[in-house]
């Protein structure tokens, strides 16, 4: 019985039949795994293997990692309340059965010094650490009510990053360039930049075990930020055509005897890469960026690669249809003397990441870019006064997986909304928690997916960014 | 693409066929993989939603109407308009039935519900072929005759021992090999390469690879400070049981339980390694008990996974939602890892770090230097000394001194360490082992009812004689009742050489398993490999000597239109080398290579701070391997789990982080990039022109020469063409060696 045979007396159903162990189904099954996703078309203008569940608000992603976890509590979350404990325990009820890293729960609580003020039409509350974040509020979605797992670094970057507190899990970025495809026949899909590496190191923009073309590829700042991208010394562009060229001349002569559609793949993925080899330069260059816009972003140095000049790379990649671009900021893991680190930090990030909401938004392209702003976790109400090597430090805040807060802008989220709060300590959520899994399935949402749909087969699972989790939330879509 | 727009085509058209009298239904192609994919995850061994299970003919008889057959609730749920009573639901985002589909199960419940056990439950059995005939060309062969398709004819002698060498030993044949087996490429000659191949101590170097990814072995703990341990002993150990072929059942006996064999060799104690390959997380803030109980949790999940192909994970937090794992077996499999004596301890005051303690085997590296060790030794003493000092001072502000001392003492510490025997850590029982109980969701802070030692209930029962600890638990993987392990491991091997599975689903031989493409050849191979004494280099002489291995590659289009994916293995499979082979295979035909084997890690140029980026990690300097170690194979290179080598990654090798079953193959331009501007390919491409400067000859015997070099076939005029004109405006061959290592078939076998 052949199931590919024309003749009419064979039935559908027939084909069907046979189908399931047929090869047709073969085919299809592993069209529906690995085969589709190990596609060789790798960067280029491809269309992801997963089509849109609805209209996406969003088309790209910045996330703007702020490692070690900001204090929520001296930046957003004004606590007043803490004042009353300040030098003594919280209540034991709210300490009890609860993890923390270093400080017990007896640990003496410690108020905030900082100033919170209302700003724009929405009346979205700040404090006076980040003045020209504040200028943007109404373009921000404030939410409060943030809940992880984890209280460690390692564990927490990579639940915030790919949903699953160990290593070897496809990242967030790695999951959108899966599903979506990149736009730029030149650049990766997605782009990782960065001021400090997170602790968990590259497996927090790895593939995981998706295909290896949907890793972060990381711009290691200077003028040739990939790895490889720099030809040998002894070969110029000409020759390096020659070598290219010849490569290609004798894999065309492969094809033809072999007839292999993976050996035209590796033909065009080395015309991709000798493209790649000024796109990349070209791309880090700032020289075509007028002085206002350096001034906007605070780039004092273009050739030196502080946060700010990233969030203007971030804005020019995603202008070239670069899908994610991930910004990791290290040291905001305040631990000892918070009042003079915290504030360093801020300086360091107020301007650019305010910049980027504007310059976007000039450009047209806020609509569509989602920009979010957080830490792996949020920050103890209590004060940390001796380090981990058992030394006493100026006071700091341990890690806090209960409550902390993140920021979102653009991409179809509600600009103006402070959504979700934490109880008067600070410590728990009392309204509206949003979980890490909650929040990936809402900004895979705003991109059109349905995080439930967008799954990869491991280990017999269809294995999602959302694990077995997650809930839209839908009061944060405008 | 025109071959696929056509396939496209075809298929609709068969789709369009018309419809005819109903056929038989069959339980295992027609209803299983519906039942696995839209119903059990509700209806099954997890949830039993509604009180109904859809996982056993007993349990679907309850939403059966014994009178009335076709008034059966099971055909109501799926046909009704009622949207409330619809199954599967609509919003739960599962697939509705198709209309044929309903017919098919309408037909299946009006049969009586036939039900067959999910066939990789079932015992294999070979079936009979006649005497003359090669098992794997029959199964294939008849397959083949059915769809009314030929294999390829032979490949080409020069192809084929250069396929064969890749696939055996992963190193190319040499230009003077070929030319012996081209000039008598005889039935005997063949067999004789393989002889010769199968005993090259190279053959265990590339075998092991698969095993390595299947064990997540790394030189490194993982997360942050990622600290390097030496677990090469065991990489080594793994190699030489490859190279002796150890029987696969006392392959895995040792490496599960090897301490717990009467009076264990030093060899055995190291195989245990296998399982303290597991990733550490020594984070500040992780507790002890959290990092036992990750440790166990991923032993109980690689054990599955590598010996039955189980999705053991599942069952880590509830019952499994499609195969018969309960959440209780699965702790009573962790009852089995949970007798070890304590394997992680804080080290010193504070908690900021902690180390490993437990059983250790101390193995020499070749390389100790006592001399320099005291030196280095005596250095650390005075740090030692300096650090008391600086805690003892009240001066403002030297917290930080103090840290950066505590750093430079750990620092020094691996320095002594790497002069001194490997300490290689491996398993032991503790004789007062913690009770285990059930982790309720998941959780080690949620301990729920007591278990002791047990396995999976659905499968073969656990061997009567055998003891209650991981020894016993070894036998019962390996026991001849047991349907699984001897498919898993064959189906693996098989792919390692034809590129995928019988079974494509590697790493699941469950319910949402893929269907064996050829059911009675995985079967015929399965038995065999057992029959012949779980010989690894048995079961490869069956395959390579096969027809079906020895095809050629070339693609014909009007088969392809039909089974583009080769499926019915029509034509030799071509694919890309693994990562370490790309590697191997260029340093070999460089002339660089250096073939030693064994011992310590070594570390080839990477690009500069590396290292530096491993949060919180002692050790930032990478230290750049000179001479000739700069040129040993890729099994051999420093595998740190927080940064590995970026050629490596680039090449789709993981971090060794998780078992992996299965290595994606990709095909991107940064591959390109890494084959053109990588030092060390750079290196390779400057090897292999200086041999091609030195042949005796003029150019175009020398281009000839290179050609055969890299691809040991002979070149077409066209391909000599293009080296001779890349001659032409580079006369140090550079660039035609360039071109010759990142051609497409240089890099795929």
């Amino acid at each position: 019985m052949n199931p590919f045979s024309l003749n009419p007396g064979s039935s559908r159903r027939e084909f069907l039949r046979n189908g399931t162990v047929g090869i047709g189904a073969m085919a299809l099954a592993s069209l529906n795994r690995a085969e589709s996703a190990t596609n060789p078309y790798s960067f280029g203008t491809s269309k992801g293997v997963h089509a849109l569940d609805h209209a996406p608000k969003a088309k790209q992603v910045i996330f703007l990692h702020m490692v070690g976890g900001p204090s929520q509590m001296d930046l957003f979350d004004p606590k007043p309340a803490l004042a009353q404990y300040e030098g003594s325990s919280l209540p034991s009820e709210v300490t009890k059965g609860q993890k923390f890293a270093f400080v017990g729960p007896d640990a003496k609580v410690i108020s905030s010094p900082y100033e919170f003020r209302q700003h724009g039409e929405s009346g979205m509350v700040m404090s006076d650490l980040l003045p020209r974040m504040s200028g943007v509020v109404d373009d921000l979605c404030m939410i409060r009510s943030m809940k992880t797992d984890e209280i460690n670094h390692s564990s927490g970057e990579l639940v915030l990053n790919t949903g699953h507190r160990l290593i070897g899990r496809p990242s967030f970025g790695a999951w959108a360039s899966y599903g979506l495809g990149s736009e730029n026949s030149d650049l990766p899909a997605y782009v990782v930049l960065t001021n400090g590496i997170p602790v968990a190191g590259s497996p927090v923009w790895g593939a995981g075990f998706l295909p290896a073309q949907h890793q972060g590829v990381r711009f290691r700042g200077g003028a040739k930020p990939v790895f490889y991208l720099d030809d040998p010394e002894q070969i110029d562009r000409e020759r390096r055509k020659r070598i290219v060229d010849g490569t290609n001349a004798l894999n065309q002569l492969s094809f033809d005897r072999l007839r292999d559609p993976e050996i035209s793949a590796r033909i065009k993925q080395y015309e991709l890469a000798y493209r790649m080899q000024t796109a990349v330069p070209d791309m880090v260059d700032l020289k075509d960026e007028s002085q206002s816009v350096l001034d906007l972003y605070g780039v004092k140095d273009p050739a030196e690669d502080t946060y700010a000049k990233n969030c203007l790379l971030a804005r020019r990649l995603v202008e070239s249809g670069v899908r994610f671009v991930q910004i990791f900021v290290q040291g905001w893991d305040h631990h000892a003397d918070i009042y003079k680190n915290l504030k360093g930090k801020c300086e360091e990030v107020d301007q650019g990441t305010s910049a980027l909401i504007t310059d976007l938004k000039q450009r047209g392209l806020l609509d569509e870019t989602l920009i979010v702003w957080g830490g792996e976790f949020g920050r103890t109400p209590m004060a940390q006064v001796v380090s981990a090597g058992g030394d006493p430090t100026g006071p700091g805040r341990d890690h806090h997986k209960e409550s902390f807060t993140v920021l979102m802008a653009g991409g179809g989220v509600k600009g103006g909304l402070t959504y979700g709060s934490t109880d008067d300590f600070g410590f728990g959520v009392s309204e509206n928690p949003v979980h890490v899994h909650d929040w990936h399935a809402t900004c895979l949402h705003l991109l059109g997916i349905d995080h439930e749909r967008l799954t990869y087969k491991y280990q017999g699972l269809d294995a999602r960014l959302t694990q077995v989790h997650g809930h839209v939330v839908k009061d944060l879509i405008a | 693409m025109k071959l696929f727009r056509e396939h496209t085509l075809l298929i609709t058209l068969v789709l369009g066929a018309g419809f005819s009298p109903a056929i038989a239904v069959d339980f295992a192609s027609d209803i299983r993989p519906l039942l696995s994919d839209r119903c059990i995850k509700c209806h099954g061994p997890g949830d039993k939603k509604g009180g109904l299970r859809l996982d056993s003919r007993d349990a679907i008889l309850e939403a059966i109407d014994q009178d009335d057959l076709a008034k059966s609730e099971l055909l109501y749920r799926l046909t009704t308009d009622v949207e409330e009573d619809h199954m599967p639901p609509k919003k739960g985002g599962t697939k509705k039935l198709t209309s044929n589909q309903v017919e098919l199960f309408t037909e299946w419940v009006m049969d009586g519900v036939p039900f067959e056990q999910h066939w990789a439950y079932i015992i294999p059995e070979k079936a009979k072929i006649s005497g003359d005939e090669h098992p794997v060309d029959h199964f294939i062969g008849k397959r083949l005759a059915e769809e009314g398709f030929e294999p390829n004819p032979a490949a080409d002698p020069a192809t084929l021992l250069r396929r064969l060498s890749l696939d055996l030993t992963g190193l190319p044949p040499s230009v003077a090999e070929v030319d012996a087996f081209v000039s008598d490429p005889s039935e005997e000659n063949y067999e004789a390469q393989i002889d010769r191949l199968l005993a090259s101590p190279h053959f265990g170097e590339k075998w092991a690879l698969r095993w390595l990814d299947l064990a997540r072995y790394a030189d490194s703990n993982g997360y942050q400070h990622d600290d390097l341990r030496s677990m090469w002993p065991w990489r080594d150990w793994v190699i030489n049981a490859i190279n002796d072929d150890m029987p696969y059942d006392q392959f895995t006996i040792e490496q599960l339980a090897g301490d717990l064999l009467p009076n264990p060799t030093k060899d055995q104690l190291i195989a245990t390694a296998f399982h303290r390959n597991t990733p550490t997380n020594f984070s500040g803030g992780s507790k002890v008990d959290e990092v036992r109980a990750t440790l166990m949790m991923d032993r109980v999940n690689v054990t599955g996974q590598v010996w039955l192909a189980a999705t053991m994970e599942c069952a880590s937090c509830h019952d499994h939602k499609f195969d018969p794992i309960t959440h209780r077996d699965y702790f009573e499999m962790y009852a089995f890892f949970n007798q070890s004596v304590e394997e992680i301890a804080v080290l010193g005051e504070g908690m900021f770090r902690k180390k490993f303690i437990g059983e250790t085997v101390e193995v020499p590296t070749g390389r100790e230097n006592p001399e320099q060790a005291s030196k280095l030794q005596a250095e650390l003493d005075e740090l030692e000394a300096r650090l008391a000092e600086l805690k003892q001072s009240s001066t403002p502000g030297i917290k930080p001194q103090i840290w950066s001392t505590q750093k430079e003492i750990r620092a020094l510490k691996a320095g002594v360490a790497e002069l001194e025997p490997a300490v290689v850590h491996v398993l032991r029982d503790s004789r007062t082992p913690p009770e285990t109980r059930i982790f309720e969701r998941g959780s080690y802070l949620a301990p729920g009812e007591l278990v002791s030692t047990g396995t999976v209930d659905a499968l073969h029962p656990f061997p009567e004689d055998a003891p209650q600890n991981r020894l016993g638990l070894a036998q019962w993987l390996v026991a001849d009742e047991n349907p699984l392990v001897a498919r898993v491991a064959v189906n693996r091997w098989w792919a390692e050489l034809f590129g995928r599975g019988i079974v494509e689903t590697l790493d699941d031989f469950g319910m949402q398993s893929a269907p064996p493409s050829h059911p009675e050849l995985l079967d015929w191979l399965s038995v065999d490999f057992v029959e012949n004494g779980w010989s690894l280099k048995s079961l490869l002489r069956t395959l390579v000597t096969s027809h079906t291995y020895r095809q050629s590659a070339v693609i014909r289009e009007e088969v392809a239109l039909v089974d583009p994916g080769n499926h019915l293995l029509w034509r030799s499979p071509r694919h890309r080398l693994t990562a370490e082979l790309v590697r191997d295979n260029a340093l070999a035909i460089s002339g660089l290579m250096n073939r030693e084997m064994h011992g310590p890690p070594v570390f080839p140029a990477q690009p500069e701070g590396l290292w530096d980026e491993i949060g919180g990690a002692d050790i930032k300097t990478y230290p750049t391997s000179t001479g000739a170690d700069q040129y040993r194979r890729g099994i051999y290179v420093m595998l740190r789990r927080g940064n590995p080598h970026p050629s490596m990654l680039n090449f789709d090798a993981g971090d060794r982080s998780l078992c992996v079953a299965n290595r994606p193959r990709t095909n991107t331009p940064i591959q390109a990039l890494t084959l053109l501007n990588d030092p060390n390919f750079v290196d390779a491409a400057e090897g292999f022109a200086g041999l091609i400067r030195d042949r005796e000859g003029d150019e175009s015997a020398k281009a000839h020469w290179a050609f055969r070099r890299a691809l040991s076939r002979e070149p077409s005029n066209a391909e000599s063409n293009v080296l001779l004109s890349l001659h032409a405006t580079d006369p140090t061959w550079f660039d035609v060696a360039q071109a010759l290592l990142n051609t497409d078939e240089t890099i795929c076998r």
